[in-house]
């Protein structure tokens, strides 16, 4: 079974960083803070970041095809209306409305983001942004901007309920982590995001519908940010129009820092799940501190950057190249003909080291 | 899968049966056909005709006659205006790429479409290929068939490898792999051997053999015309968007290619070989380099440039020979050892300083270094000055126009007006511009890092010309080449270059390619 544990470690290369750190900063505040360890410290601890946890995941499907949506956290707020609306004046089953809040993300993920995106070949700065900003107008005139109490039991179970004693949104977090890491792992639309996200031509050719596999992508953090927004409300009891607009980036920071290149083609939710428990534990840990929690913000910032610096230097070799001289070493090798020193070369293991050197 | 049924039954029942030696029945057959983009004819009349299985077809056309559109209609990128396709006399019209592919048709394009993070497997099999086992896919079976497809190769590749930690030449491979593992019929090669070294052709030669005797036919797209008759069985000719000659090979010889590709009767005699007196003389070096070291890369490098003349750099891929040039611009971090330029110390840091003392720096990629392709010809052209007139000096048109004219017609640019995206010029013409950004600011040494790659036969011989009319001015230069064939015309003297390390400097008199291509090796001895 040798070969599985190498491929297992394998996998690991682009979140190596990150992992060491979220080991590190756990080991010190169970070290530290003895309400740290306990049970539920720990469920709160992942209670609190089960919203970006789940947008996380969706988003880590973008960011490998190359883009970010920015409009997922519009996305959660509308979604909230869409429920206060639901529960509070209709007698849809709130069962329903559940599903039909997944789908209304969906919807949006694959019929504006992914259509303009992927079909149309807008770039998905552009479009994510006009999205959020669309979004956010919208979310605004359906809720008159007013704050709407959401008292539902079905509602308040994904939220904040608990499920064979444990808190039903940690349960959700769980399966939706699974279910992600199959289909990145072992489905062809999983494997077809690498290939478009790492070479469009390569996906082409090869027979992939790139536009479709695009569309998807969005349709997947559109659908991951439908049900964050369910947990959302259900968390706080009430349908706000105050949209998070730091999620999508917050998201986009627990992503790179699971290791997935902003440029596509690499990483995973692996790395993602890595990502959101460090802004997890940071945040937490910090509170029970009793640290002003913002300067998790300001940790996350200054580790993202140490991290993606880090394993820039771990895949170089040591000490053969200067560190400030890579940007500019960088922009020239794009497109040059050399071997080794390429950009999106993968960290050197010891079997490929050999092959190169020949 | 669109393709409409063959209106002749015969013809495509008598395909069932081995059609090997029959001229009835040819396995492929584009005809007469026609593509427009905009105003532009791209097509008007290509026609392509593969005769069987196992045979290396070869196209060969100058810059803008029309080779990639017709590999887009071929390879279903690109759908034609009128025209026919027949596979096995049975008319098809290919849609997109899956369907080309599904009817047997792959193609390796010419930049590598490779996803660099993702396994070798993987990369040959992306898409639908990766083996579905009872959970998702199966990667232990996708691993075997991908091992089965390099060993059909005679390819010591690990599937499990990072596609991007092989080298350019293995990646190439991979790419040939991806397309064999569909079952391809008919393999689209476009311009396979343009970055790759003289031993690494070898080997995609064998490769290419490997596949003919497996009854695989290739279309083989290049500019050298040497590899064309090295490999190729039977050719095709385009110009203007027109076939002009087809047939065996056996019917072609230099002349003839070349007359066809230019138009014109006599046009080899032209370009050949123009032969350079120069004497290196007494005069003072332009550059001189002591002992210049690129930590990893280039150890104790150490030669001179006369004004006038024109040396050259051989090696292999990785050999250094880029990184050597990028050094002396300052393009590079960590350089050591000295440089003197017209007997003055000068200190590589930046490329900006690099220009100031007259440098020019013609990077191997015009379409990502080279030049900025959005803007105009002008544009491009003055970029460098900049560093002569000040960062905030007024960039007025009226006054690049005695420059850039000047340019232009001295270096015979064919573009409408100056001020054309350079993007819609031809390769050529690309190159020529590229150039010409360091002639606008009168660059005293040119340092060329393969000024003639991806330019067709006739746009060579025209670089050539205006590189030696550059050193007959006075300038000195230097040249780094995968063509060996190219040193040895243009050069006057060749440094080769192996691991890093300046092996052996010749006398172009003296060079064969033979001679380089051992020394090119490592091989110093006799």
């Amino acid at each position: 079974m040798s070969n599985f544990w190498r491929r297992l470690w394998g996998s690991t290369r682009h979140f190596r960083p990150a992992l060491v750190l979220v080991i590190v900063l756990f080991a010190v505040f169970a070290a530290t803070q003895p309400a740290f360890l306990g049970a539920r410290n720990l469920q709160n601890l992942l209670t609190a970041v089960a919203v970006l946890w789940i947008v996380s995941i969706g988003m880590t499907f973008v960011t490998i095809t190359g883009g970010i949506d920015l409009s997922a956290g519009a996305t959660v707020a509308l979604v909230g209306i869409f429920i206060g609306k639901m529960v509070n004046y209709t007698p849809v089953p709130s069962w329903v409305t559940i599903i039909l809040s997944i789908v209304i993300g969906v919807a949006i993920g694959a019929f504006l983001n992914g259509v303009l995106i992927g079909r149309l070949g807008m770039s998905f700065f552009v479009v994510t942004l006009a999205t959020m900003t669309a979004l956010t107008g919208v979310v605004n005139l359906w809720s008159n901007s007013l704050t709407d109490t959401v008292a539902d039991p079905a509602i308040a179970w994904v939220g904040v309920e608990r499920t064979l004693g444990m808190p039903t949104p940690i349960w959700i977090m769980i399966i939706v982590f699974l279910i992600a890491l199959f289909v990145q792992n072992r489905t062809h639309f999983g494997r077809d995001i690498y290939a478009v996200g790492g070479s469009i031509a390569a996906a082409r050719l090869s027979g992939i519908r790139v536009e479709r596999t695009i569309m998807a992508a969005y349709a997947i953090v559109g659908g991951c940010a439908g049900l964050a927004g369910v947990i959302a409300v259900g968390r706080i009891g009430a349908a706000t129009p105050q949209v998070d607009g730091d999620l999508p980036l917050q998201a986009a920071a627990a992503v790179l820092l699971g290791g997935t290149a902003l440029i596509g083609g690499s990483g995973g939710v692996g790395g993602t799940a890595v990502g959101v428990l460090f802004i997890g534990i940071l945040q937490n840990g910090l509170s029970i501190s009793g640290v002003q929690s913002y300067w998790q913000q300001v940790v996350t910032g200054v580790i993202l950057v140490a991290a993606v610096l880090g394993e820039r230097f771990q895949r170089r070799g040591k000490g053969t190249r200067r560190w400030f001289g890579e940007l500019a070493q960088m922009r020239m090798k794009r497109g040059g003909d050399d071997a080794g020193a390429d950009g999106q070369v993968g960290p050197e293991t010891s079997q490929n080291a050999g092959e190169q050197s020949r | 899968m669109g393709s409409s049924r063959g209106r002749d039954g015969p013809i495509r029942a008598r395909s069932e049966s081995v059609t090997h030696s029959s001229p009835a029945g040819p396995l492929l057959q584009l005809r007469d056909l026609t593509k427009r983009y905009g105003g532009i004819h791209a097509l008007r009349g290509a026609s392509l005709t593969i005769s069987r299985p196992g045979v290396v077809h070869g196209l060969i056309g100058e810059n803008g006659s029309g080779k990639s559109t017709t590999l887009g209609i071929l390879s279903g990128q690109v759908m034609p205006d009128s025209g026919s396709i027949r596979l096995e006399g049975e008319a098809v019209q290919f849609h997109r790429p899956i369907e080309a592919i599904s009817r047997g048709i792959a193609m390796v394009s010419q930049e590598t479409a490779l996803a660099l993070d993702l396994s070798v497997a993987e990369n040959i099999l992306l898409g639908e290929r990766l083996v579905r086992g009872g959970f998702g896919i199966n990667w232990t079976a996708t691993r075997a068939k991908a091992a089965e497809v390099l060993a059909r190769l005679h390819l010591d590749i690990d599937p499990e490898e990072i596609t991007g930690a092989l080298s350019p030449d293995r990646r190439q491979m991979v790419e040939i792999a991806r397309a064999l593992s569909m079952d391809a019929r008919v393999l689209i090669l476009d311009e396979p051997t343009s970055s790759l070294t003289d031993d690494q052709v070898r080997v995609l030669f064998a490769t290419i053999e490997t596949l003919k005797s497996q009854g695989v036919s290739i279309v083989f797209v290049s500019h050298r015309l040497g590899e064309m008759f090295a490999i190729v069985d039977e050719l095709t000719v385009l110009r203007d968007g027109q076939t002009v000659a087809a047939g065996p090979m056996s019917e072609f010889d230099v002349h003839r290619i070349v007359d066809e590709m230019v138009g014109r009767k006599g046009a080899w005699a032209e370009h050949e070989h123009v032969e350079r007196a120069f004497d290196r003389g007494r005069v003072a070096p332009a550059l001189e380099i002591d002992r210049l070291g690129v930590p990893g890369i280039i150890r104790e490098a150490s030669f001179d440039i006369a004004p006038g003349e024109i040396v050259g750099i051989a090696g292999l891929v990785g050999s250094g020979r880029s990184e050597l040039l990028e050094a002396i611009f300052g393009a590079r971090p960590g350089v050591t050892g000295e440089i003197r330029i017209a007997g003055e110390s000068y200190q590589p840091r930046t490329p900006r300083a690099a220009i100031e003392r007259r440098i020019g720096y013609l990077p191997p990629d015009r379409k990502v270094r080279g030049l900025v392709l959005g803007q105009s010809v002008r544009e491009n052209l003055t970029m460098a000055l900049t560093a002569f007139v000040g960062r905030f000096a007024p960039y007025r048109k009226a006054s690049t126009a005695p420059v850039v004219d000047a340019v232009m017609g001295s270096m015979r640019v064919r573009a409408a007006s100056p001020d054309v995206a350079v993007g819609t010029l031809s390769g050529g013409n690309q190159q020529k511009v590229a150039l010409g950004k360091w002639l606008a600011v009168d660059s005293q040494l040119l340092l060329l890092d393969e000024p003639t790659r991806g330019v067709d036969v006739a746009a060579k011989a025209e670089i050539h010309g205006l590189l030696r009319e550059a050193a007959d001015r006075g300038a000195a230069l230097l040249v780094s080449s995968s063509e060996n064939e190219e040193l040895i015309e243009l050069c006057d003297r060749i440094l080769v270059l192996f691991r890093g390390e300046i092996i052996a400097t010749i006398d172009s008199t003296e060079a064969t390619e033979a001679i380089l291509g051992r020394y090119t090796g490592g091989h110093t001895s006799e």
